[in-house]
């Protein structure tokens, strides 16, 4: 396969070379389609056009077609109606098709480096999204460089990708890479494995431009001995788990390779499996004072130097490892505290297997910590009491920190609770730290079955009633057991009467402690006005008695 | 123990959100700064108006001795007391 500098890919129609498929699209297709679009784009006189094109062939021909026409180019991170409408001062058409834009084509040209131009939208951290320009020059330069580093390895195979080309992983590495290499590829994105596996597999050869949120969960029931041949399976977007990474490994023979990068740098480095990250070929790093990593790179505008947030520790062969962000620096009573170093420090702890640290401001600021409790770590609150735990985990901290950083309040759970993209946001962390800590239960799950619900109770680790009950071995109260069958029954069977009448055969057979996972059973027998309730932990009976309720006197 | 000692503490809980302290937990000699307790400054700044706010007194910034009615529970009884029988 001949390389095509990204400046040449209108300079000669080249039949026969393969672009794009499903539809097919070849070389020589796809240049006449662009040079026709470039004159209906002149003849129009539009000078910014912003493109949302799904399919990766057309945004190639409207790519090329807009440079040709000296028209930059805008490309949204979604098409909803409020980026159409914020967008609409900077560009004078929105083109989600290529159906009307056809015109006397303009003649093949060599496209200007430095004129040609993209800007990326990206949503910044405050919410409000963010717009990076770059030249044709940086996209080219990096484009270089990975054919450089995996041109070979990838040959002749299709490519597919799981991710938006509208993004600058995507547009890379599914839509401007290939058409230099000459490599096919597929239209669509893919974002199911079972889709992804269908296509690849009527490919003679394959690589798959993804991310962490398909990779995660890629399932069981795929045919990894023929997957096996993927030529290359790049991950980006995201942090893929490390266990992740590992597992494809097993499975596939080889494990991801993870690109580190922002919009406005392109990539930074990849890694395949490991910790260190390697950077790419003419990418110069450095630290600033606070320890973040600091970035020159052909891949930016010339003579530009980028400051991430990104802290990381450079190794004296070049490569470097990641140590979280450090726009995560708070700032205590003017002292400055870096979360990230901490929860890191907390995590070294045996006890610990997850932590992330919110700011609480009451009179004055201080942290509080979320922790998820290692097996180590609940077997220590379920033998020594919560106190021990913080004031082990305090202790353990002090060696780290500042007194003023150490977390005044400590919230403990089984697991942190992160939405499905994996994230979970500061401000949900510090609310969590902030509200006290929780007296009622909710269930896993609840089931009708013959007429008696079935429930399934995680015992949480930090209920408030463990404090006094009992300070060094926490067990869960009878009379909360009592009161948790009653609130639940209120939320699960309808018309129960309203007023407590009292107990029947109350039993009382083995403790409940933070962090059981119990089954709760509720039946009411609305003649006798008796709600039964009984508790186990597997096949043994925790506790069972009847509730009396009656009618408001 | 007397109820002022024990406000007093219930207070420093209170105030400086050590959730999981009880007031049994800090000793009447206990250091409260630096070292003991491991308060800071800013904690003895929330202190000290939580200290004035509830007992409605005032801490003469002036006098030198201040610092000493801080030390530990006892003495900040000892101070609350006398400021409050004057």
């Amino acid at each position: 396969m001949t390389w095509l500098p990204l400046a040449e890919l209108l300079l000669q129609p080249l039949a026969g070379r393969a672009v794009a498929l499903e539809p097919a699209l070849d070389h020589a297709q796809l240049q006449q389609r662009a040079l026709r679009m470039a004159g209906a784009l002149q003849a129009r006189g539009v000078q910014r056009v912003a493109l949302y094109l799904e399919d990766a062939g057309e945004l190639a021909i409207a790519l090329l077609g807009a440079w040709r026409a000296g028209v930059a180019v805008l490309l949204p991170a979604d098409a909803q109606a409020q980026s159409r409408q914020r967008l609409s001062e900077q560009t004078d058409l929105w083109l989600d098709s290529l159906v009307d834009l056809d015109g006397e084509p303009l003649a093949p040209a060599a496209l200007n480096l430095d004129t040609c131009s993209l800007t990326l939208c990206t949503s910044g951290s405050s919410g409000e999204p963010k717009l990076i320009d770059k030249s044709l020059r940086q996209l080219a330069n990096e484009v270089d460089a990975l054919e450089q580093l995996w041109g070979q390895d990838l040959a002749g195979a299709t490519i597919f990708g799981s991710v938006a080309a509208q993004h600058i992983y995507g547009l890379l590495f599914r839509v401007l890479w290939p058409l230099c290499a000459g490599r096919p590829f597929w239209r669509r994105a893919l974002p199911f494995p079972e889709d992804l596996q269908r296509e690849s597999l009527g490919q003679p050869a394959f690589a798959w431009v993804a991310s962490p949120a398909l990779l995660k969960r890629m399932g069981d029931n795929l045919d990894w001995n023929a997957l096996g041949v993927v030529r290359r399976v790049f991950s980006s977007g995201g942090a893929l788990p490390a266990e992740v990474s590992v597992e494809l490994g097993a499975q596939l023979g080889q494990q991801p390779s993870e690109i580190y990068g922002s919009s406005e740098t392109g990539g930074i480095a990849w890694r395949q499996g490991g910790e260190l990250w390697q950077p790419f070929p003419g990418v110069k790093l450095g630290l600033n004072d606070e320890g973040a990593l600091r970035i020159a790179s052909p891949y930016l505008p010339a003579g530009h130097i980028e400051q991430s947030a990104d802290a990381a520790e450079l190794q004296a062969d070049g490569r470097f490892a990641l140590r979280g962000r450090l726009d995560r620096i708070v700032k205590l009573e003017e002292k400055r505290i870096s979360l990230p170093m901490l929860e890191q420090a907390l995590l070294n702890h045996e006890w610990v297997a997850d932590a992330r640290l919110g700011v609480i401001q009451e009179g004055r600021a201080f942290l509080g910590a979320l922790l998820a409790l290692s097996p180590a770590g609940l077997h220590a609150l379920r033998n020594r009491g919560r106190k021990t735990v913080t004031e082990t985990l305090r202790k353990h901290l002090a060696g780290h920190c500042e007194a003023i950083a150490l977390p005044r309040r400590w919230r403990l759970l089984l697991e942190l609770p992160y939405s499905s993209q994996g994230k979970l946001a500061q401000s949900t962390v510090d609310e969590l730290v902030a509200a006290p800590r929780p007296t009622r239960v909710e269930p896993r799950k609840a089931e009708l079955v013959d007429g008696e619900w079935q429930l399934e109770l995680d015992v949480p680790p930090d209920l408030a009633h463990f404090t006094g009950h009992f300070p060094q071995t926490p067990v869960l109260p009878g009379v909360v057991q009592i009161d948790w069958a009653q609130q639940l029954a209120r939320s699960l069977i309808e018309e129960l009467p309203p007023r407590f009448c009292g107990m029947e055969v109350l039993k009382f057979q083995q403790l409940v402690r933070p962090g059981d996972r119990i089954q709760l059973t509720l039946r009411f027998d609305a003649e006798r006005g008796k709600l039964y309730f009984a508790y186990r932990n597997g096949e043994a009976p925790c506790s069972s008695g009847r509730i009396l309720l009656g009618a408001m006197q | 123990m007397s109820d002022l000692q024990t406000e007093i503490k219930n207070l420093i809980i209170e105030a400086l959100g050590l959730e999981d302290m009880a007031a049994e937990d800090i000793a009447a000699d206990l250091t409260l700064f630096g070292e003991g307790l491991g308060l800071d400054s800013v904690d003895a700044l929330e202190l000290g108006l939580a200290i004035q706010k509830r007992f409605g007194i005032k801490i003469d910034a002036e006098a030198k001795d201040t610092r000493q009615h801080f030390a530990n529970v006892a003495s900040l009884a000892a101070f609350v007391a006398s400021k409050q029988a004057a």
